[in-house]
């Protein structure tokens, strides 16, 4: 059965929908910001923010500006609306939602608990309401009428990759025949005092893959990709599922193996399963957040697979920031819109390869054709998540 | 459909928590829930050499490790983010039970973790059954797990919920194969989200395959998200003892119905 990807949607510090996102990239301008307009106390470090506040993202979603749901779901609805559009009505189709989210509501918890800590008599009740991971994704489902088979996964920075592993297997299985999976994820001082207590926040831009890289910059967004079933397409489809794998480092909790073992695993088993060689893959989306621990992993598990002949590479996060649970979905959408228009999108911010390994990622937008993309996702808990897409 | 060969759960754990996690840096950062939980997947799987034999592993939870989270956010609330010890930032992660799991024998098998509330241990169990099916796995680990803190319960008093309800945790992992072995218990035939709740006569007429089964339809007063996950293993040890089909019908608190339908072998 083959499984096509008929729609994307994506929101990310770039703007809202792929056309502002497209437009941005071709510009080589990142979206990352020097300070947070929106967070609910003053951080140190760079942000790739979505630059609308809440009630301008609601009432852009078709919401009262006095909506109450997290801005989670509020950047989830928003790309689960434009995937859904973009892949035609189907509304003879069992349609499902597989969403990815790593912080739920905690950007309302954290407003609620400083309050709550003060007085656990205070505290708006309705900022805690969305606090778990299904919440957001039962939002979605609501607002954009889905109402097949829904669920949430969360497994940190490849949650959206693996949602869209998830809803592969429901169509493949005959549960939908057409799902919506990605991810959706939100800034909070949560995630941003958590990565700073690991001391990967890079105070500059982000460099992934280069030398003197320092760490990672936040972002915050949602991306979602339609799987759907070959023979209930509408329209021509923009590329095709062509495989994924999830594979585990099972080395450390958050750190990477120095050898990859994981995303080895992952992009190996990927390859081998959908049986397409190493030299028939024509880019690679990279997880590359910019962290010394994970380029280097990331890096030596690609010389590894690819031996010398390590194909075009890149990693968007230069641009987005590190979406977290949503890097996935966002990812997915950038590798589909690749195989669909022919492109290699850049790597910002690269100067000198890092010694260890010599690689080089792709640094000017370059057109090509492709017919094999590859996306890693890399997550804490050693969660590798490898999806293969394909032009035909 | 598949088969279930093993369920465990925080309430018949014979090993030593010691014994589960032997490195006591590691074990003395895991909070009471990742420790309950880890030693369920261990009670279940017969220990280390069971979890390498695990082709994939999936959890489920409806909060995650609340504990870690609170911990995390009071020490934000109380230093303004700076110098922060990251350890509960890194067991708040929803997916840390599954991971620990991996890492108790090095398994670098698929390792998945769903949190879709009260049907978090029911999708969890559905992609288990479809890696079966599929034949990308014969042996999978499924397993949910919840745990209770005075914070949560204060905060969801406030809002009303323990009116008529009383609060719970647990953990309770199942292992799962496509073929039905000389150990299997009994086995899943259906997992199903329903639309709207179910009367017990309705879910007799659309579930029951035979009539000298049971419905289990009433609930107690116990709620909490992965509160379905200690009910199934209620009765797939009801199945193992001779009662040949029960159909498990579950909501949390009047929504989100699911049904898991069990029979025996």
């Amino acid at each position: 059965m083959k499984i096509a990807v008929s729609g994307i949607g994506i929101v990310s510090c770039l703007g809202i929908g792929m056309e502002a996102n497209r437009a941005a990239i071709s510009r080589q301008e990142s979206g990352i910001v020097p300070k947070s307009r929106f967070l609910s106390a003053p951080s140190a470090f760079p942000v790739g923010e979505v630059p609308f506040c809440n009630a301008d993202l609601a009432l852009r979603a078709g919401l009262g500006e006095r909506c109450l749901y997290s801005r989670t779901a509020l950047l989830g609805i928003l790309a689960v609306q434009e995937a859904l559009a973009d892949s035609g009505e189907g509304k003879d189709l069992r349609t499902g939602l597989v969403s990815g989210t790593s912080v739920g509501g905690m950007d309302r918890t954290e407003v609620f608990y400083a309050d709550y800590l003060s007085d656990p008599a205070h505290g708006r009740l309705r900022d805690v309401a969305m606090h778990d991971c299904a919440a957001s994704t039962l939002a979605i489902a609501r607002h954009c009428g889905i109402e097949g088979y829904t669920t949430t996964i969360s497994t940190a920075c490849s949650s959206a990759a693996n949602a869209i592993l998830a809803a592969a297997r429901l169509i493949r299985c005959g549960i939908a025949d057409r799902v919506v999976a990605g991810g959706t994820d939100v800034l909070s001082l949560f995630t941003l005092g958590g990565f700073g207590s690991l001391m990967i926040l890079d105070k500059k831009p982000c460099r992934p893959f280069d030398a003197d890289r320092a760490g990672l910059n936040l972002g915050e967004g949602a991306g979602y990709i339609v799987l759907q079933r070959e023979d209930t397409l509408q329209k021509e489809p923009y590329a095709y599922f062509a495989g994924g794998e999830n594979a585990n480092d099972a080395y450390h909790q958050t750190a990477s193996s120095a050898t990859g073992e994981g995303c080895y695993k992952a992009m190996h088993d990927t390859l081998r399963k959908a049986g397409v060689a190493a030299s028939q893959i024509d880019y690679v989306n990279a997880h590359g957040t910019g962290t010394l621990n994970n380029d280097l992993s990331e890096s030596r598990a690609l010389c590894r697979l690819f031996g010398d002949k390590v194909p075009p590479f890149s990693s968007t996060k230069g641009f987005t920031g590190h979406t977290l649970a949503a890097a996935g979905g966002i990812e997915a959408v950038f590798s589909v819109e690749a195989l669909r228009r022919g492109v290699i999108y850049p790597n910002l911010n690269f100067f000198r390869p890092m010694e260890e390994t010599g690689l080089v990622p792709v640094t000017e937008s370059r057109e090509a054709p492709l017919r094999y993309v590859l996306s890693n996702s890399l997550g804490f808990g050693g969660n590798c998540t490898a999806l293969l897409f394909s032009k035909n | 459909m598949c088969y279930i060969e093993a369920v465990a759960t925080h309430l018949n754990l014979t090993h030593d928590i010691k014994e589960v996690v032997p490195d006591a840096t590691l074990r003395r950062r895991m909070s009471r829930i990742v420790k309950m939980a880890t030693a369920a997947a261990f009670e279940c799987t017969g220990g280390v050499q069971g979890i390498a034999a695990l082709d994939a592993i999936v959890t489920a939870t409806g909060l995650g490790c609340l504990t870690d989270s609170e911990r995390f956010l009071e020490q934000i609330h109380r230093t303004g983010g700076q110098m922060l010890n990251p350890t509960p930032f890194i067991q708040s992660t929803f997916n840390t039970v599954g991971a620990q799991i991996a890492l108790l024998a090095k398994n670098r098998c698929y390792n998945m973790t769903y949190v879709h509330r009260s049907r978090s241990f029911e999708s969890a169990l559905t992609d288990a059954m479809l890696q079966l099916k599929e034949g990308d796995a014969r042996r999978v680990l499924a397993g949910a797990f919840d745990e209770n803190t005075p914070t949560q319960h204060h905060i969801m008093e406030r809002m009303g919920f323990w009116r008529k309800a009383e609060d719970g945790e647990g953990a309770v992992f199942t292992l799962l194969t496509a073929e039905a072995t000389a150990n299997s218990m009994a086995r899943v035939s259906r997992v199903e989200f329903l639309s709207s709740p179910l009367s017990e006569q309705q879910c007799r007429e659309r579930y029951a395959t035979c009539s000298d089964g049971q419905v289990w339809r009433s609930l107690d007063k116990t709620v909490y998200p992965c509160r379905s996950a200690l009910r199934f293993a209620e009765a797939v040890e009801e199945v193992r003892k001779g009662v040949p089909e029960i159909v498990v019908y579950n909501e949390y608190f009047g929504k989100e119905p699911t049904v898991i339908v069990l029979q025996c072998l």
